[in-house]
C-alpha cells in the first residue's frame, strides 16, 4: 500500500559521526526538535519526546517515540505518534529514516518520513505546531549561541 | 468516515503517474483518458484506472460529454492534499536546517580543538 512520504536531502559540512550524533542522541535531539527527549536509543525500547513548558506544573505534550534501527554512523530510524503501550508499526505511526553518506568533506543526509494518514498527521501537525511555536528561530538562535561553545569546549 | 477517505487521499497522490495526471489536468483544464494517455508512457486503460482512483477520493470529477468521459481537477480537494504535505514538509525543512547548523557548529568546535591540540 502506498502512503504519503516526505523526502529531503541536505549536505552538511560535518563528519558522518557528528551528524549521526546530532540526529540520534537525546541531548542533541532536544536542540533541533522536541523540548524534552526520553529515549535509550536501543531499538524497540519505548521512549517519548515532549513539547511544551517543562517547568514544574507546565503543560507538556508527550509523543511516543521508538527507535527502529541505529547503525552508527550511517543509519538511524524511528517511529513516532503511536499510542502509549502500543507496538509501533505501519498501521499506527510515522516512520522517519535518516541515512548518512560521506560526501566530500562532509555528509549527505537523507531524511524520509512516511506513513501519513489523517490521524497520524493530525498528531504530527499538532506536535510540530507546538514545537514551532515554542522553538522558532527567534527562540532557537540565542539558545544555540550559548550551546555551541559548550559543545566545542567539550569536544 | 473521514479517516478512510484521507488514507485513500494520501495513497492517491502517492503515485507518480497519478501526480503526473493531475499536472496534465491542471494544465489542460479538462481531458479524457485518451487525450491524457497521449502524454504518458502508459495505455489508455491504465490511465482510466488511475482516474478511477483519483475520482474515488474526489481529486477529479468526471462529466459525460459525447462518447468519452471528461475529467477535471477538484481544486479544493487538491489544495487540501497539497496543504497537508506542504505543512509536514515545512516542519522538516526547519528541523533539518537546525540539524545542519548544529552539526556544523560542533564540527567547527572539534576542528578548532584539534588545531589547538596540534600547536
Amino acid at each position: 500500500m502506498e502512503h504519503g512520504t516526505i523526502e529531503r536531502e541536505i549536505f552538511i559540512e560535518a563528519s558522518t559521526e557528528v551528524v549521526f550524533d546530532v540526529v540520534s542522541s537525546p541531548e542533541h535531539l532536544r536542540e533541533w526538535w522536541p523540548d524534552e527527549a526520553e529515549l535509550s536509543g536501543v531499538p524497540g525500547e519505548a521512549g517519548r519526546i515532549g513539547f511544551g513548558d517543562l517547568s514544574e506544573g507546565g503543560d507538556v505534550t508527550w509523543v511516543q517515540f521508538t527507535v527502529v534501527d541505529a547503525v552508527p554512523p550511517r543509519h538511524f530510524s524511528f517511529r513516532w505518534t503511536h499510542d502509549e503501550g502500543e507496538t509501533p508499526g505501519p498501521h499506527n505511526s510515522l516512520l522517519v529514516v535518516f541515512e548518512l553518506e560521506p560526501a566530500g568533506t562532509g555528509t549527505r543526509l537523507r531524511m524520509t518520513e512516511s506513513g501519513f494518514r489523517e490521524r497520524d498527521w493530525d498528531e504530527a501537525k499538532a506536535a510540530a505546531q507546538h514545537a514551532e511555536h515554542v522553538t522558532g528561530w527567534d527562540y532557537f538562535l540565542p539558545r544555540l549561541s550559548v550551546y555551541a561553545p559548550k559543545v566545542g569546549a567539550g569536544a | 468516515m473521514t479517516t478512510v477517505v484521507d488514507d485513500d487521499l494520501w495513497s492517491a497522490v502517492g503515485d507518480p503517474t497519478r501526480r503526473r495526471l493531475l499536472d496534465l489536468l491542471l494544465a489542460d483544464g479538462v481531458a479524457t483518458a485518451t487525450s491524457l494517455s497521449e502524454h504518458l508512457p502508459v495505455s489508455r486503460q491504465a490511465v482510466a484506472k488511475h482516474l478511477v482512483v483519483l475520482d474515488r477520493v474526489g481529486l477529479v470529477h468526471a462529466s459525460s460529454v459525447g462518447r468519452e468521459k471528461q475529467f477535471r481537477v477538484d481544486q479544493a480537494q487538491l489544495a487540501r492534499a497539497v496543504e497537508q504535505l506542504t505543512e509536514v514538509g515545512a516542519a522538516w525543512d526547519t528541523r533539518l536546517r537546525r540539524i545542519k547548523r548544529l552539526a556544523e557548529t560542533i564540527q567547527r568546535g572539534k576542528d578548532a580543538q584539534k588545531t589547538d591540540d596540534d600547536k
